[in-house]
């Protein structure tokens, strides 16, 4: 057993050494020209400096369209996994229905969502929709597997008292098992409409709408002054949504 | 007086297991009493408490509680469960609500049904969950979430649930069994002073003799499913409750036999 562990443990060790080494041995990375690229990047931030303020009205009209790919991506993710969260929940699906759903959404977590994005776009055409159905795909991989694992969660012994103590399956849902499964479900899908909007601020780099949409077309076109501000407006809102996020979350503990 | 509970010739196996959990159970208890089960552990103490409280299915015999007889196949109807209040070894309480709310859920079958849905309870009902915590001495605790109480504070949530529930029959699945010897004594003393203060019947199980000494009228010994003796507590001998637990038959024993 022991045995066993060291050299499994050695085995891994050599993977990676050896991946590591391959890295840098078929990757290019001269030293002269990383030394080289320290002053090009210097020059590149420099004309990103001073930051071009009058692209304000892209800023806000590209931010109000990431967050409605969020919100109501996340409303659409919220709305499948309510169903495939009670089918992927050991207490509510046979073994052969979650087992099945439950390699379903891993599936669907292992797609990256830019992947689903592009692909979407080929589907359906550039602009917000594709990133909304994309949000929407990719959230419901990790939300309705949250949501199996609040229903899992639930505690059966309170609900076991309220129906000794006379309370029909309606109070007991109610009274025992909403006020256990609420809070949770609500805090997961904070989170995941955080983690929505982060990740739907690139969307508009493979044309799936919002504020991505605009560095792109800043950097292309050389305009590093306009993609600076845009920049510090995604950063502004990274941290913003953090702040908000944070204390949503810790109302429902 | 009526018996609060009758029943004969009870017997029940759990489904996958060869040994009967209840076998050849007859009971008969007065109104308005505290009876105290006692018996070693798989005695089948939970096992009849359980069916007493109309959640087991299966069972064979005649089991009559408060007048109504239960039916093994089918749970009694709402209304009548409402009469027979039990009290959770491990307290079943919504850890996320707070203490007022919990004790309250003991009331929702009292309520009007729309104001339980909407948890409105009415003054009424209110004040007799307040009362309920007072007499369990945790009224200062009402607007405490249960997830931050001890297992003192909990044990007496359940309790005080109970009483909220008006119940003429209270069934205590070890009501005292994780709290000190001085805290046990006072839970056990403030059930069934509460309990005959509303007329209900109580019937606790303990793996404490003394307690039953001191808190119940009667005492039932339970062992392998069967009840080995039921009388009055002053008749209760030291030999008796010895011999209840020492001479307890369990799969292991003839093993251990064997051995020797
Ligand atoms: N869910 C179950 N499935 C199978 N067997 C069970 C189950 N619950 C109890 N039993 C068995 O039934 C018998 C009686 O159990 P019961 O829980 O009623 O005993 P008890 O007197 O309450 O014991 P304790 O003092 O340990 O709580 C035991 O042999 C136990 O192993
Ligand atoms: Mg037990």
């Amino acid at each position: 057993m022991k045995r066993a562990r060291n050299v499994g443990g050695f085995a891994a060790s050599a993977l990676i050494a050896g991946a590591v080494l391959w890295s840098l041995v078929t990757t290019d990375v001269e030293l002269s020209r990383l030394l080289s690229a320290a002053p090009r990047i210097a020059d590149f931030l420099g004309r990103m400096f001073p930051p071009d303020p009058t692209v304000m009205s892209e800023i806000v009209r590209g931010s109000a369209e990431t967050l409605r790919i969020a919100i109501v991506g996340t409303l659409g993710a919220v709305i499948l996994s309510v169903p495939l969260g009670i089918l992927a929940s050991d207490t509510m699906a046979p073994p052969a229905v979650y087992r099945l759903v439950r390699t379903l959404l891993a599936l669907i977590r292992a797609i990256p969502l830019i992947l689903v994005a592009m692909l979407m776009v080929g589907a359906v055409g550039l602009g917000p929709l594709p990133g909304i159905i994309a949000v929407a795909f990719h959230a419901t991989g990790m939300l309705a597997k949250f949501y199996s694992e609040a229903i899992d969660n639930v505690e059966r012994a309170p609900i076991a008292a309220l129906e000794s103590a006379g309370a029909g399956p309606i109070l007991r849902l109610r009274h025992a098992i909403w006020p256990q499964m609420a809070p949770v479900i609500a805090r997961d899908t904070i989170f995941r409409f955080e983690l929505n909007l982060r990740e739907s601020l690139v969307l508009g780099i493979v044309g799936a709408g919002g504020i991505g949409f605009y560095i792109q077309t800043y950097v292309r076109s050389f305009q590093y002054d306009k993609a600076a501000s845009v920049t510090i407006a995604v950063i502004i809102m990274v941290i913003a949504i953090e702040a908000v996020n944070v204390a949503l979350r810790r109302r429902f503990t | 007086m009526t018996p609060a509970i009758q029943t004969e010739d009870l017997a029940f196996s759990h489904l996958g297991s060869g040994l009967p959990a209840l076998a050849e159970v007859a009971l008969l208890t007065p109104e308005g009493a505290a009876i105290a089960l006692l018996g070693p552990s798989g005695a089948g103490k939970t096992t009849l408490l359980t069916l007493l409280d109309g959640r087991l299915r299966g069972w064979h015999g005649r089991a009559t509680v408060l007048g109504s007889a239960l039916d093994p196949d089918r749970a009694p109807p709402l209304a009548r469960r409402a009469d027979t209040g039990f009290i959770f070894q491990e307290f079943a309480l919504v850890e996320r609500s707070t203490v007022l709310r919990n004790v309250l859920n003991g009331r929702l079958a009292r309520m009007e049904f729309f104001r339980a849905l909407l948890a409105r309870p009415s003054p009424n009902d209110v004040t007799i969950a307040r009362t309920a915590l007072e007499d369990c001495g945790i009224a200062d605790l009402a607007e405490r979430r249960v997830d931050s109480l001890s297992g003192g504070q909990r044990q007496r949530v359940a309790i005080a649930r109970c009483l909220a529930q008006e119940p003429r029959l209270i069934l205590a699945d070890e009501p005292v069994s994780n709290l000190d010897p001085v805290r046990a004594a006072e839970i056990l003393s403030l059930l069934t002073r509460a309990a005959r203060k509303r007329g209900a019947t109580t019937v606790f199980s303990s793996h404490q003799p003394e307690l039953a000494r001191r808190f119940a009228e009667r005492v039932i010994g339970m062992r392998n499913g069967r009840i080995v003796f039921d009388m009055a507590t002053e008749d209760l001998s030291e030999d008796a409750t010895v011999q209840l637990y020492q001479d307890a038959e369990n799969p292991l024993s003839p093993l251990l036999q064997v051995v020797q």
